[in-house]
This record gives C-alpha cells, structure tokens and sequence, in this order.
C-alpha cells in the first residue's frame, strides 16, 4: 500500500517538524487546551447535574399537584385528595410537607420533609435508606449525614418555629451516607411534626403526590386531574425531567455560545500562527517542493501537524475538565450552574463520559481549527517550487 | 536514437501580458544527449536558472516544445510536472538548501518521503550512498553541525537518493573555495562514469573550463550562442 | 431551539462546510470562466493552484459532512430528553417535519461530495485535465443541495419547541404517546430476511465477477442492485434488526444502535453500509465517464477497488448487522 506509507511518512514528518517548532506548538497547544477544558468542563457539569437531577427525580411522585395563585406555589388543602377520587387509576394520593428550615448558626438550609411512610409508595425502601435507627413515630426524626454533623449530634434536637418558639424532636436514625444525593441536608418527619414545625394548619399540604397504577396512563391522568381541580398546577415526572434537561441545556448552550467567543479569538490566533510563515518556512516549503512534494503533500503535512496539534491538545484539554468535575466538583462552575445550598457542596458529580458527548466537544472545538487551517495551509503549499533556486 | 533532452523554440515569459513582464528565455532550441557533461554558461540574469527551471520540470515554457527523459512537457501541470521531476530529475543547488534542523539522513532521503518509501528502505538507501561519499559518520548529525565539504556532499547525496538519470547543478561552485569546487567536479565526474548527464550553470573558470565538462553552452540575454 | 449545546455544534458544522463550499465554488467559477491550459499567464499559474485548494475544500467538506451525519442522530436522541412524547431519536426526528428531509439530505450531501471527489480522481489522472469543466459546474451544482440541508436542518432546530414546566396554572402536555413509536410500518419478518439475504448473495457473486471482468451490463445491474440493498437494509435494520439488538420485540429505531447500551455497534453497521453502498453505486457511475475523454484505464481500477471495496465492507456488514439475530436463535429463541 504506497497511498499508506506516504501517509505514514508525511506524519512522520509532521512530527518532526512540530517538534522542531516546538515552542510555537507548544503555545498554540496550550491555549487550545484552555479552550477545550472550558468548553468541556462546561458540558461534563450541566450533563452531571442533569443525571444527578434526573437520579432524584426517580424517588418523586408520577404527578405532584401544587395549588397556584397569582403564579406562585401556597399550600394547598388536604381535602383536594376528596374531589379525585373518582379518577380510575389513581393508586394512591399522599399529602406531603415539605421546605427549608434556616439554620442560622450556619447560615445553611436544611430540606424539612414530611410524609407519612406508610403512605409511601417506596415506602419500604426508606426503611432500607436508614443507616442506624428506625423510621420516625410521633415528635421523632431521622436526619441525613449533613444535616446531623450540622445540629451537632444530639439526641434531642430544637428547632425554631416561624414565631421562634422551640420545637424538640427526638432523633431516631440516620440515612445512609450512600443516599446523600437525595438525603445529605434532609429532615424527615412525620407530617403533622412538620406542620407544626412551620406552623401550617393541619388541613393545608405543601403538595399532593399522586400515584399511578399504570404508568401509561400518567398523561391522562394529570389531564383529568387538571380539569378537576382549576387553580393547580399539575406536574408529571416527565415533564420535570424534561425541563431539567431543557434548563440545564439551555444553560450548556447559552455558555458554548459564550466560550465561541474564546474559541473564535482562538482560532484567529491559530489563524494567525499558520499563515505567518517565517523566512525559514518559506525556504523549508520551497525545497520540499523542489525535491518532488506535490502541493498536496504539503497540504497533507500540515493537516497532519493540524490533526496532531488538535488531538493532543483536545486528550490535554478534556482529561483536565474530566479531573476538574469529577475530583474538584467543578469548582470553577458550579457557582454559576447552580444556587446549591451551602450544605452541598460534597455532592460528588459524576459525569458518565458517552462518545457522543466527546463528540460535541470535539466538534464544537476541533472543526473550526482544522477548518480555519485549510486555507493557510494551501498557501504556504503553493510556494513555488523555483524559489529554491534563489 | 532521440537525445534525452530536447528543447525546440522554448521561450519563457516571467508575468506574461503584465506591466513587470520579463521573457527571460527566447527561441531555445537545444538537444543533449544521454550521458554528457554540459555547461551553461552566462552573465547573471542572461536566463540560465530559468532554462535549468525547465530542463528540470520545475515550470512549463510559456510556448514552444520541451521533450525530457521521454516526456513531452509542453504545458502540462504542475502536478504531472512534479511527478516527472521526482523520477528524472536531481538538483543540486548553489547554496545546497539543506534543512539545517533535520539530520543528514533526514536531509538526504526528503524526496523519498512522498514516494511512500518505508523508513527501512530509506535508511538503507541513505546509508549506502553515505558510505560511497565518504559522510557515512555523519549520518545521524544535524546538517547545521556538519563542514562545508560534508554538506556539499549530503547535497549530492539527496540529488542521488531516487537514481534520476539527469543531475542539475545550478551554480554549485559560487560559494565554495577552490578546493571544494574541485572536489565536487571530481565527484561529477564520478558521476558521469555511472552514465549520468549532468547539466551546470556557472560563470565560474574553474568549472567552463575543467576537463570533465564536454560541452559549453553560451546564453545571453534569453538566447543561446556557442561561447 | 438553538441555546442548546448540539444545535450550536450544528450550526457551526454547517458554517463550517459552507464557507468551505463557498470557497470552492469561488474557485470553481474563476476556473470556468477564465481556464486556459494553453497560456502562461500569471491568471492561470494561479487558477492551477486554487485547484489544488478546492479539492482540499471539498474533502474537509466531504469529512465534515459525515461528523455532521452523526452529530445529527445523535442530537435528535439528546433532544428526546426535553421534547414531551419523544423517547429516543425517532421521536425527536419527527417532531417537526423538517427532520427526517434534513437528515436524508446530509446522507445525500456526504454521497455527492463523495462521488465529485470520484470525478476529481479521474480528472487529475490525465494530463489534460478532460472533465475539469464537468468537475467545476457539478461543484457548484452541490451548492443548493448544501442551501436546502442548512435551510431544513435550521428549520427543524426553529420548530423545535422544549417542554418547559410554565409558572402559570395550565398543564404543558406533549402531543400525548406514541411519538416513540416507529419510524414505518413493520415489514414480514422472514420474507424481509430472506430478500435481504439473497439479495446479500447475489451482490458478492456479482462483486465476484466484476472483481475479475467489468461487463458494463452487470456493472449496471450491480449498481442498481446496491441502491436497492441500501434502502432495503435501512428498512431491515429498522424493522427487524434492530429489535433483536435492543432484545426488545417493539422497539423497531434505527438510530438507537449507535448508543453505547448497546456497544455502538451501529457505528459499525452504517460505518460499514454506506461507504459499501457509495463504492457499489459509484462504481457502476464511474461507467458514465466518456471513453473519449481518455480515462478507460484509470476508469477501470477505481471499478475493480471499488468493486472489491464494497464486496468486503458488505461481509462487514451483513456479520454484524445478523450478529444478534443469529444469536438468538442460537440461543432458543422461538425461530
Ligand atoms: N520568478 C521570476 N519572476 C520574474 N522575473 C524573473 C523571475 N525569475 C527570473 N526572472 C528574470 O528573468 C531573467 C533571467 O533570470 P535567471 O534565469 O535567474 O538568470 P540567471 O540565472 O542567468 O542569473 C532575469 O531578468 C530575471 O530578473
Ligand atoms: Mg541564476
């Protein structure tokens, strides 16, 4: 095969070359890399984030109904459950309590959520979640790994209510340090303690959760329930997985289109790099040309330089941003993605690296490189054979 | 038996129709045979680079026929030019044009890179023309580490490395002191044993006027005249 | 939906390959008008060197085009995630009709350049350059091909719409189920096999002959022929194949193959199938090239490689598109 081995010397060749110029390669790797890590850190956090999201979401309710007024969320009435109950394949319906307590010792919050497990479709599982102790009776709780280390570890914990009279809960158990994603900074308590904790009637809900018999029948369902109760906003799994990754990718792109503006003075500096030949370069061109190069040879020699140059630059570039999610928890972004609550911060991101998220990347930064190379590259190959001649 | 190279009524134009227009070579009628020494001889800027240019497939003539090693060249694109050049043709130049960077072997096998020559073949190939040479040390040395006298022979080397049956040398001698002119005819010389034709362009006594050279071609002005 | 990271990486791709094209077809006009291989001009040295760059143009094109095939898939799958009713890249592809026209022409885009880079073999083959005029005029013929695929692709992008949850009292519902579902009818299981393995058979014995003697009428025949096994092989591997791969009986989806659940095995299978189809039809096309024009020669060794070429990409691809059927009806599965 003489097309193949002409390939192979021709890399060899580019190899040489680059290494000869290595200050020049060198500059130009590094600053390609920075945009590469960027761009691909930038894409490994919203993807994790995403998963992440898309993790908890599986605990969630099929449908959550929340009662609306003026556009925002209130409590919505216990009593609601009643005017469903005549939807065939509703399993079951679980009022939930739920929200933030401010721990101002720590200027953190904390998730307070009330249901009743025993009302739980997964129930059981929340039982297996639990480290030590047991689920929670009456004026009982069971608290996540951070929100433990936050009260201090005592059995008996006091919380303020909104009139800043004290609440005291026993603490029964701890969840797992392997359910963190969903429990870290959790308070779990039976419905009514959580009520009184923030000072709801007992026939008020945060929201109502809705189990499906057939998961088919989710759409139809919140339809009905839509239709049946004016004033509520219905939401399914779904559709909140849905607006994750709508969100979250339309956070990833509004950045890509902000760093393809690195990218672009990137490639003008790459612009500029190829196409300023150097005396040197000139004579180099002219004698490869004269000793038998055909122009396209030449072309060849500098996509290969190119191919080389990117590649290097895109393993550099993305094994960084992959270094930079997975052990530094993105430190540079996660601001930016994301209000996390001050508790959070442990959270481990973990991004699954797919082909076709290298893809993107490689696409995004790679292409308009080798794209805006072309045309230099051409140039310096038609420097005429003769000007070896002098 | 036709001659290797013939020339008939060849005329180059350098910016042809434009204001800086230069026709540099006028009515060339020239035939060399197979295996001859010959010598353009020439003032400066009487055409002898840009009839070497043509000789060697570097450039078309602007009219006029042009037959090289069997080839009918008239006007024919520079990628078929090329692909000639690199069979037929061994340049020697006048400042060798070596890459300083590469190594000797590096520099010497350079035209065997497009060609899909594998990297054993061209290590032999390279080894055994630098032993006939006498820079077989040198081999892995960068050329810009190496004396004036192993240059000029790393320059012939790489001329040789593809067996061209042509060797153009333009003005090989303008920068060499007279004992490395001397040392390259003799090598020339050497060459022409082998059944090379070998082409020089000079205006340099030592090479019109050293033995090895058969013939001398005079050329002023774009046009040829016998000296 | 264009603030989204693969519709960004779309759109540059398409750029991309338009200023690429675009500089081409610069070229390609200069050299209709003004190309003279009898004169010595200063115009002509140059138009010699720009056609050098407009090939160069067009396999970057030809390269980009292909990213940008795969891109496309593989974003429609990633938009599935936030269009409601979509579950995998079926689904996202048909959510306007922009999708499917969009992708049908990027495959054709990535054959055509591929075929002018076949006539751009031919053309630098002979000194005289015979189809350099062809050449130049089919360039720019392939810049509406390249309009209409950025028109449908940004089109398709605009009339994407992301189900996001409103903060107002109504529900957002998708177009409701069945957007998941499949891409055409299913076809008989066992008559679709038995066609697409004959077919199979005949091709190689065809390659067979043709490997040793180009006849022009089974040149033709087995050209005809390869186009038929693409389209039939597309509508098996959707309705049949695909399912055994995935071990799910009704989930019949072309594109989810080049999924990793599945070990990208897709990327071999098409990687395999379009190129041996593009040599198996170009092969045939090479015929069209006129005998006057000098090229028989080069003519009939691009047919014998291509011919080759395509006879051993479709071994490929038969092995791994039959890998999990055979499998399972190895293993027991009713057969
Ligand atoms: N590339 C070129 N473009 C324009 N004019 C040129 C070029 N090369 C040479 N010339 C002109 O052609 C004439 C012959 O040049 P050349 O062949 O280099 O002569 P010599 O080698 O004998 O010195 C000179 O007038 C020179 O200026
Ligand atoms: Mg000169």
């Amino acid at each position: 095969m003489n097309g193949l081995s002409r390939q192979l010397n021709v890399i060899d060749y580019s190899l040489s070359s680059l290494w000869r110029r290595r200050f020049k390669s060198i500059s130009v790797m590094v600053v390609f890399a920075a945009v590469i890590f960027l761009l691909a850190s930038f894409q490994m956090t919203t993807k994790a984030l995403t998963q992440a999201a898309s993790r908890l979401l599986v605990m969630a309710p099929e449908i959550t109904i929340q009662k609306m007024r003026a556009g925002r969320q209130e409590p919505i009435p216990v009593a609601y459950q009643k005017q469903l109950a005549g939807i065939f394949g509703i399993r079951r319906i679980t009022p939930r309590v739920w929200g933030y307590y401010f721990n101002e010792t720590h200027a953190a919050n904390l998730t307070v959520i009330g249901v009743d497990p025993r009302l739980m479709p997964l129930g059981e599982k929340l039982a297996s979640a639990i480290d030590t102790g047991r689920l929670p009776g009456d004026h009982e709780v069971v608290l996540g790994q951070g929100a433990e280390e936050l009260l201090g570890g005592n059995r008996i914990i006091s919380l303020f209510r909104p009139d800043l009279s004290l609440k005291p809960l026993t603490v029964v158990g701890r969840f797992r340090p392997a359910t963190d994603l969903l429990t870290y900074d959790t308070l779990f308590l039976p419905p009514d303690d959580a009520r009184d904790l923030f000072l709801l009637p007992p026939e008020l809900a945060t929201d109502l959760c809705v189990t499906v018999a057939n998961p088919s029948e989710v759409d139809t369902i919140a339809k009905k329930i839509a239709a049946l109760l004016p004033g509520t906003r219905v939401l399914t799994r779904g559709q909140i997985e849905k607006t994750y990754h709508a969100v979250f990718g339309w956070r990833s792109g509004f950045a890509s289109v902000c760093l393809l503006t690195a990218l672009t003075s990137f490639i003008i500096f790459a612009w500029d790099k190829a196409s300023g030949l150097t005396p040197e370069e000139r004579r180099e061109i002219g004698i490869l040309k004269i000793v038998g190069w055909q122009t396209a040879d030449v072309i060849l020699l500098r996509f290969w330089e190119g191919v080389i140059v990117a590649l290097l630059s895109f393993v550099a570039g993305y094994t960084l941003a992959y270094v930079h999610v997975a052990f530094f928890d993105a430190g540079l972004f996660r601001p930016i993605m994301l209000g996390w609550s001050v508790l959070h911060p442990r959270l481990r991101l973990s991004p699954g690296v797919e082909l076709s998220d290298v893809l993107l990347v490689l696409c995004l930064t790679v292409v308009p490189y080798l794209a805006a190379t072309v045309v230099p590259a051409w140039r310096a190959a038609i420097i005429r054979a003769d000007s070896a001649l002098n | 038996m036709t001659a290797l190279i013939e020339l008939a009524n060849v005329d180059k134009t350098y910016n042809q129709g434009q204001v800086n227009e230069v026709k540099a070579l006028k009515g060339i009628n020239l035939e060399i045979e197979a295996g001859s020494v010959v010598c353009l001889q020439g003032s400066s800027g009487s055409g002898k680079s840009t009839l070497l240019s043509i000789i060697g497939c570097v450039f078309p003539p602007t009219s006029g026929r042009a037959a090289i090693a069997g080839k009918q060249l008239s006007r024919l694109p520079d990628r078929f030019l090329t692909l000639h050049r690199r069979a037929s043709i061994g340049f020697i130049f006048q400042r060798f044009n070596l890459l300083p960077e590469l190594t000797v072997q590096d520099n010497i096998t350079l035209p065997l890179m497009p060609l899909g020559v594998g990297p054993r073949e061209r290590k032999e190939r390279a080894a055994r023309l630098m032993e006939r040479l006498g820079i077989g040390h040198r081999a892995g040395f960068p050329a810009r580490q190496i004396s004036g006298g192993e240059l000029q022979r790393v320059a012939i080397a790489r001329a040789l490395i593809n067996d061209p049956p042509i060797i153009l040398a333009d003005e090989p001698t303008a920068h060499l002191d007279h004992a490395l002119s001397l040392t390259f005819m003799e090598i020339m010389r050497e060459l022409h044993r082998d059944g090379k034709t070998i082409i020089l362009t000079s205006h340099d006594q030592l090479i019109t006027g050293h033995p090895a050279v058969e013939r001398l071609i005079g050329l002023s002005d774009g046009m040829l005249h016998v000296p | 939906m264009f603030l989204n990271p693969w519709s960004v990486a779309l759109c540059l791709l398409s750029l991309v390959v338009l200023i690429l094209l675009g500089i081409a077809s610069r070229t390609a006009v200069k050299v209709l008008r003004h190309w003279n291989p009898a004169s010595d001009s200063n115009r002509q040295i140059s138009l010699e060197n720009e056609t050098w760059l407009s090939s160069t143009l067009v396999q970057y094109a030809l390269g980009f085009q292909l990213f940008s095939l795969v891109l496309f898939v593989l974003a429609a799958d990633n938009f599935s995630h936030v269009i409601s009713g979509a579950m995998c890249a079926v689904g996202s592809l048909t959510a306007n009709r922009y999708g499917m026209p969009a992708l049908w022409l990027k495959l054709a885009g990535a054959f055509l350049y591929g075929l002018w880079l076949v006539v751009h073999h031919f053309d630098i083959s002979s000194e005289r350059y015979p189809l350099l005029k062809f050449k130049y005029a089919a360039l720019l013929g392939l810049m509406p091909l390249l309009g209409a695929d950025i028109a449908c692709q940004t089109l398709y992008l605009a009339g994407l719409k992301p189900d996001i949850i409103t903060s107002c009292c109504a529900v957002v519902f998708g177009e409701g189920e069945g957007k998941g579902g499949n891409l055409m009818a299913s076809l008989p299981e066992n008559r679709t096999l038995a066609l697409f393995y004959g077919l199979a058979a005949v091709l190689a014995v065809l390659g067979h002959f043709l490997f040793r003697r180009r006849r022009p009428s089974l040149m033709w025949l087995s050209g005809g022929l390869w186009a038929v096994f693409v389209g039939l092989s597309l509508a098996a591997i959707t309705s049949v194949f695909s399912s055994y791969v995935y071990a799910m009986p009704y989930h019949h989806c072309p594109f989810c193959l080049l999924k990793p659940e599945y070990g990208y095995i897709g990327f071999l299978i098409y990687g395999a199938l379009l190129p041996a189809g593009f040599f198996g039809i170009s092969a045939a096309l090479a015929s069209l090239v006129p005998a006057a024009s000098g090229l028989s020669a080069v003519v009939d060794r691009f047919q014998r490689r291509a011919v080759l070429i395509s006879c051993l990409l479709l071994v490929v691809f038969v092995i791994s598109v039959s890998y999990h059927l055979v499998l399972y009806r190895l293993s027991g599965g009713e057969g």
